[in-house]
């Protein structure tokens, strides 16, 4: 075994074991930060963290205007909500945390 | 060397496919880690037990909304025919009134355990959940000097379906009518499945990711202008692609690092001399990928500031014939600010991108076949487009804060190609916003090409509106 990675790291060379572990690395990292999903949208790792403590509508007044003007909170259902933003999080990029508040506060208003 | 070529060669495909294995490794375990997904139909038991249940929460909630009136008319509630027994008399009335919780919070109460059930009855309905129909739609006239001016119509349909919490299918279909004929074109049809909490994989048609004005300004009722900057749109970067996608966001303290990496089909290089000025450019229409090439790219994005995003994408590909494929390579950067500042009693929108094109040597109609060749030419282009706009939004005037006047600046210099000229345009605009999705914008450009090519100053009028 010892022989066969030896002459597996010969044959890619030192460039190569570095590129790969990297790689290997950083999606094990990444790949690992999923959390449990619960019901109603998916919920994230640490989510004092990521959005330092701001509120549903903080979030929402800084993240959509980033782009377009704000929609009020009564411009679609609760179950509206939840597909519009699902779609806004992988167009525009949000992290769990801003999702999940951000959709919290959409809800709560309509 | 030939032996040395191949040692490299077979090296490279070595450590290509052993990152693939290991990338692929974590996905396969934990896709096993999940538990299957529930079967896609119910049994005929299933749904009448679901029927039954919802007809029983429907009664249970008749006779709580009753009981609700009657407190809230200070009457005591009637005891549901299958509720509970009533509780013996208390020896001690007087003690029991004092720990009984007052009317109002009982009513309170009551009222929300309705609300409760009114929601989860609402759930149970089939069909009431998921779908959504969005979109935009704009009316344009424009008025070109020397041209005569007319109207157009867009009417853009936005499907979105979001099947699991991890699952969103959206597909954007366009139906546009000018000059007397009305258009279709599937914009995108993209299945987005989210991997983790930073991770979104995406599959189908799709919009460039590398392109920032495409991805978030260009749909009418965002959009500030009623056209389309040069060079970003339409220009040296697609629209959408045919592939799949990587991308999410990943928060580092209180900054955030958006990443989207895909791979697509190749833009096609024109060749033919149908058209005589498009010789050399890329068509990003390539849905049968002739020549079997690929593109490879993606983009990064940085906020370090709520306000602030600043991007860079790029793309490479094969173009052109197989036996002399040469290279493409386009890149893009992003500036976009957007404050809404107390100081200057505002939203303050500044949007700045720009475009460069590299496609390798290439000798077009080589034989002198088609009656221009052989003909070579360095494939080089590059343009974008800076724009402000400020919009008093914080000032006292019902009126005045819809207004938002506007300003860019684009330009796409294409001169020593065989379009011939550069061509620069200064756009004023004036918009107002009826509702915050629907807005009135008005424009006119200062169109100068050099090189060649008459100058077209434009007015534009256009309403558009979101849904």
């Amino acid at each position: 075994m010892k022989t066969i990675v030896s002459k597996i790291c010969q044959w890619i060379g030192l460039p190569g074991v570095v590129i790969i572990s990297s790689c290997t690395a950083i999606s094990w990292l990444i790949l690992g930060c999923s959390t449990e999903q619960p019901a109603g949208g998916v919920a994230a790792a640490n989510p004092a963290a990521e959005s330092g403590g701001k509120s549903g509508a903080e979030l929402w007044a800084e993240n959509c205007i980033r782009c377009h003007n704000i929609r009020s909170p009564s411009s679609y259902s609760p179950t509206q909500w939840e597909v519009v933003m699902m779609h806004m999080r992988v167009r525009a990029n949000l992290t769990p945390d801003e999702h999940k508040k951000i959709l919290e506060f959409l809800k709560s208003g309509s | 060397m030939r032996g040395e070529i191949s040692f490299v060669v077979n090296r490279t495909i070595t450590r290509a496919l052993l990152t693939t294995a290991l990338l692929i490794t974590p996905l396969l375990v934990r896709a096993q880690d999940v538990a299957p997904p529930p079967p896609d139909y119910v049994s005929r038991d299933e749904y009448d037990k679901l029927k039954a249940e919802h007809e029983a929460m429907k009664q249970e909630m008749e006779t709580l909304k009753q009981a609700v009136r009657q407190m809230a008319n200070g009457t005591a509630p009637a005891i549901p025919a299958e509720g509970p027994p009533p509780a013996a008399a208390p020896r001690d009335a007087k003690q029991v009134v004092s720990a009984a919780p007052a009317p109002s919070a009982v009513t309170d109460e009551l009222r929300q355990e309705v609300d409760t059930l009114k929601t989860q009855v609402k759930e149970t309905f089939p069909g009431s959940t998921k779908f959504l129909v969005a979109g935009y739609g704009t009316s344009t006239l424009a008025a070109q000097s020397g041209s005569d001016p007319f109207f157009d119509a867009t009417f853009n349909a936005f499907l979105l379906w979001k099947l699991t919490d991890r699952l969103l299918v959206e597909g954007e279909v366009e139906f546009e009518f000018e000059d007397g004929n009305t258009t279709t074109n599937l914009e995108i049809m993209q299945a987005s499945y989210l991997l983790n909490d930073y991770m979104t994989l995406g599959v189908g048609r799709f919009l460039n990711p590398m392109n920032y004005f495409v991805e978030r300004q260009h749909m009418g009722w965002v959009n500030k202008f009623p056209d389309k900057p040069l060079a970003v749109y339409d220009g040296l970067l697609s629209e959408s692609d045919l592939g799949a996608q990587l991308r999410g966001v990943i928060p580092i303290g209180p900054t955030k690092l958006e990443y989207a990496a895909f791979v697509a089909n190749a833009p096609n290089l024109t060749t033919a001399f149908d058209d005589p000025s498009a010789v050399g450019m890329l068509d990003f229409g390539n849905t049968s990928n002739q020549f079997g090439h690929f593109a490879v790219g993606g983009h990064v994005g940085f906020i370090p500031i709520p306000e602030l995003e600043v991007g860079y994408g790029i793309r490479r590909s094969q173009v052109g014939p197989r036996d002399h494929a040469v290279e493409a390579i386009l890149q893009s950067v992003d500036v976009n600010y957007v404050r809404d500042s107390t100081l200057l009693k505002g939203l303050i929108n500044v949007r700045a991108q720009w475009v460069w094109s590299h496609v390798g040597h290439f000798v077009y109609d080589p034989n002198g076949q088609e009656g221009f060749g052989p003909f070579e030419f360095n494939n080089n282009r590059n343009g974008g487009y800076a724009q402000v706009s400020y919009r008093p939004t914080k000032i006292d005037n019902d009126i005045l804060k819809n207004f938002e006047p506007v300003v860019r600046y684009d330009r796409l210099n294409q001169l020593h190609t065989p379009v011939g000229f550069d061509e620069q345009r200064w756009s004023f605009g004036l918009d107002y916003w009826v509702t915050p999705s629907v807005v009135v914008k008005a424009a006119y450009e200062i169109d100068e090409k050099r090189g060649g090519g008459r100058d077209q100053n434009t007015f534009l009028l256009q309403v558009a509106t979101g849904f």
